[in-house]
């Protein structure tokens, strides 16, 4: 097991440095200049000059390919080219917050999910089923950005039941600040809940055919017992695995709840560096995020793992 | 006091018959053109009324409450360097803390950190005389060392006030490298301090409108202090003379403001600003909708107009001088022909786009920049250029294109503009041109449509860029219009123009800088450079649960009168 998290580990900073090497490839053929990107088309030409050689974009690309290098293995990452502050200071807020949200996400999504997927599974094929599987496909087709809008409208608006954003003042206590995210996380919850429950049931019938349930039941296992001992350890292997994926995303890839909210996470953080080309801040998100999907995955194969003698064995052996 | 200051530069300088006022006409309004409640109902017309006095008094003293402001911003796009910034979100953070040496003042520019100004004969040389007592943030005294310094800095920045400070060489400073170029400094003997209080600026050419462009409305002009660094930010360095302290800043979420005690207009009746950032209208629109927040910095007809029906918000509509142009290749392309260009201007419908995408909140315009809010506007210069497609088509057929034209039109994705290159493509259909849309982000369009390279070059044949409110229109035409300039996407150069631009700065009477501006209108109205279908008024607003929030026509939010109700 060890042996296999150390070359998970190993296989992580492989990918992280090819993951780096391809985004300052991408962000340095892109033909726009970030001097003028950033400073805007209206400043003086002097000031661009003192920009670019301020920030070494005069530099050969090796010269300042070998700086992202330096940083990201320093955990210096300079500072940022649009703000002038360091980088780490304007990642580090946003990080927390789209834990925060993605936390929440996560915590309403994964029970009722997990519950309606097995609901589904045990009255397959009936009307609980059917409504369950409907349910969760038209969801799931909506982009979380347009029930985000319907939701802090109705709720946030008219009803005035929650806040319509998500921006939430320094010094909130914890249990007000849900005022602020029960929305966006609701929008999330809504998204992802269809995909999760499928991927359940799924695994959930997949379990109740196989032979060791049939076998459990004929021993005089209670249901309860049989499924709680024998299914849902068996069923949640593949729902283990497309959560970690999910978190990553709900990290990385939320931009549209976070506009629609005003919420400022890691999101929104990749889409201002990329569109005002402040490279070290979009280097070091963009890696963040892929770290953030690695360590998910990871942690989702060793929870597998846990759960299943068998996967840990394979795992062992691999 | 103050007033009979202003008053005076009026005498000397303006010679009583040309006023500030008539200078820019109605062109800013603080309080507002308007404040009227946008609800239905039998009582409208009391609530329009009860609303517009609640904002024009401006004074709301003596009943402080106290309490804090939360405003619902556009985030700032850079660092919040008063000289580099050109967005309005930065615009609004400095102005809360750093003020200018004129301010906004009724439909006008009015005193501010300096009492009065005025000029020699031919404006060429300017006295400020500057306000006792002021204090900066951290308890020192504001001089006019502080001005002097702060001129210099703009001049070495490069832009100079749009050319009008004086620059030479500076050996002190090698350019960095890469330039060619040397790096300049403010010439000597153009700005000095004859007293601690007052500032002597001498300009190389005469220039009529230099207060203007020392005002809260050239934004880049704020005043700082004498140790403020080249390149510093107002979170680096936050010591300014405005009514509110920066208390913390982050670029990504917000910023919040305290009063500052000392402020030479008085206490604020409020404790505090709770400045919001946002990256989009629409969630901003949300948030005042819902409460969470109290004001709203800016907000346009399309997607603001759920706020227009919203019976417990106030919108302030501020005339100004925004605007579009649909500027024209004159160096290559299919529209070097003035016929094609014609063809095109009278292909447009104004009314319609007009009442479209502004239900009707916008002013026709006639493809020049003199526009009528301002004092010196020559109605009779030029008659309004009507639709006429059967005349389009004729002049098209005329120019070579007797089976129409086909052109891209770029366009930017800002507020309405995507909008009104659907409305131009549909429209210009009729008049024989079969154009292709293309809009590109704000972050892409300038760079690779608009100016390719510095000063503009390369720019696309056809397209549409957008100005926000000047005061007067001096940087539109120095930097849009004139042979050279900087913002020129037309490529557009006329001998003519030049001239009459030149006449028209150096016009202080409002007799003169008028026949100056009729020679302006007929010669952009007759070469159409740019098509210029409107200008439009600034929209912003509050709860009425506020009072003494101020609106500028370029989009500031002024807090430094506001109050609860």
């Amino acid at each position: 097991m060890l042996r296999y998290i150390s070359r998970r580990v190993l296989l992580s900073l492989v990918t992280l440095w090819l993951l780096a090497t391809i985004v300052f490839l991408i962000t340095n053929v892109i033909p726009t200049d970030p001097a003028r990107a950033i400073l805007g088309n209206t400043a003086p030409e002097a000031s661009v000059i003192r920009f670019r050689t301020q920030f070494g974009l005069t530099d050969p690309l090796i010269r300042q390919y070998g700086r992202l290098l330096k940083g990201l293995v320093t955990f210096d990452f300079g500072l940022s080219w649009g703000t002038k502050r360091e980088v780490w200071s304007l990642i580090e807020q946003p990080l927390f917050r789209s834990a925060k949200l993605a936390a929440l996400a996560m915590a309403i999504t994964t029970p009722l999910s997990i519950f309606a997927g097995l609901i589904a599974a045990k009255f397959r094929d009936r009307r609980l089923d059917r409504g369950i599987v409907l349910v969760g496909l038209a969801t799931s087709s909506i982009p979380e950005f347009v029930t985000g809008a319907l939701l802090a409208v109705v709720f946030g608006v008219n009803l005035h039941w929650f806040k319509p954003v998500a921006t939430i003042p320094p010094g909130t206590p914890p249990l007000e600040q849900l005022q602020y995210l029960i929305l966006p996380a609701t929008a999330m919850t809504i998204a992802y809940f269809g995909y999760i429950a499928r991927m359940m049931r799924a695994g959930t019938i997949r379990a109740l055919d196989s032979d060791y349930v049939r076998t459990a039941a004929m021993k005089g296992m209670s249901s309860s017992q049989v499924m709680t001992r024998h299914v849902l350890r068996n069923a949640i292997a593949p729902t283990i695995t497309v959560m970690s994926v999910q978190v990553g995303y709900l990290f990385g890839g939320i931009v549209g709840v976070e506009l629609v909210y005003n919420y400022p996470g890691i999101s929104q953080v990749v889409l201002n560096a990329a569109k005002k080309k402040d490279l070290p801040v979009l280097q070091v998100a963009v890696l963040i995020v892929a770290l953030i999907y690695m360590v998910a995955t990871l942690l989702a194969d060793i929870i597998i793992a846990w759960l299943n003698p068998r996967a840990r064995l394979e795992l062992g052996q691999s | 006091m103050e007033h009979m200051g202003n008053e005076a530069s009026q005498g000397l300088h303006l010679r009583g018959q040309f006023t500030r006022r008539q200078i820019v006409g109605a062109s800013i309004a603080i309080p507002a053109v308007g404040v009227f409640l946008a609800a239905c109902g039998d009582d409208k017309a009391d609530d329009k009324a009860d609303d517009k006095a609640d904002t024009k008094t401006t004074g709301v003293s003596g009943d402080s409450k106290g309490g804090t402001l939360r405003l619902a911003t556009t985030k700032p796009a850079g660092p919040l360097d008063p000289i580099a910034m050109d967005d309005l979100g930065s615009y609004n953070v400095i102005a809360q803390t750093f003020e200018y040496l004129a301010g906004a003042e009724g439909d006008d520019i009015g005193p501010s950190l300096a009492t009065e100004w005025t000029a020699n004969a031919d404006s060429s040389e300017w006295t400020f005389k500057l306000r006792e007592g002021v204090k900066w943030h951290d308890g020192t005294d504001f001089t006019a060392d502080d001005v002097v310094a702060t001129l210099e800095r703009i001049a070495s920045a490069g832009d100079g006030l749009g050319g009008s400070l004086p620059t030479e060489d500076d050996p002190d400073a090698p350019p960095p490298e890469g330039d060619a170029s040397p790096a300049q400094r403010l010439a000597a003997g153009t700005v000095t301090a004859t007293d601690g209080l007052t500032v002597v600026i001498k300009l190389g050419a005469s220039n009529a409108s230099l207060p203007y462009l020392l005002c809260i409305y050239n934004p880049q002009s704020a005043i700082t202090p004498k140790a403020f660094a080249a390149g510093s930010t107002l979170d680096g360095s936050p010591n300014g003379t405005g009514p509110w302290k920066l208390d913390s800043y982050d670029p990504t979420t917000g910023a919040k403001f305290v009063r500052h005690d000392a402020w030479w207009g008085g206490k604020t009746p409020l404790d505090g600003i709770d400045m919001q950032f946002f990256a989009d209208l629409g969630s901003q629109v949300t948030a005042m909708s819902g409460g969470a927040v109290d004001a709203i910095q800016q907000f346009s007809v399309v997607g603001g107009d759920a706020l227009l029906s919203d019976t417990n918000f106030n919108t302030v509509e501020v005339q100004s001088a925004t605007h579009r142009q649909i500027w024209f290749g004159f160096d290559e392309g299919q529209f070097t022909d003035q016929k094609v260009r014609e063809a095109f201007a009278l292909s447009i419908d104004r009314q319609e786009l007009i009442d479209t995408l502004f239900s009707g909140r916008a002013t026709i315009a006639n493809d020049h920049v003199i526009f009528d809010l301002y004092a010196f506007h020559d109605e009779g210069a030029v008659t309004q250029r009507e639709r006429d497609t059967t005349k389009a088509k004729q002049l098209l057929a005329d120019a070579g294109f007797p089976d129409g034209l086909k052109a891209t039109l770029n366009a930017v994705d800002v507020q309405e503009i995507p909008q009104l290159a659907e409305l131009l493509q549909s429209q210009a259909k009729e008049g024989g041109f079969d154009l292709t849309l293309n809009i590109e982000s704000l972050d892409t369009f300038y760079g690779t449509q608009w100016c390719v390279s510095y000063p503009c070059a390369g720019s696309a044949e056809l397209g549409i860029v957008d100005y926000g409110h000047r005061p007067t229109p001096d940087v539109y035409l120095l930097k849009a219009f004139k042979s050279g300039g900087d913002w020129n996407s037309s490529q557009y150069s006329s001998a003519e123009l030049d001239a009459a631009i030149t006449e028209y700065q150096a016009s202080a009477e409002l007799d003169k800088r008028k026949a100056a501006a009729g020679k302006i209108e007929k010669i952009m109205w007759t070469d159409i450079p740019a098509a210029i279908p409107y200008r439009y008024n600034n929209l912003g607003g509050f709860s009425k649960t506020f009072t003494g929030v101020q609106f500028t026509a370029l989009g500031h939010t002024l807090l430094g009168k506001a109050a609860k109700a």
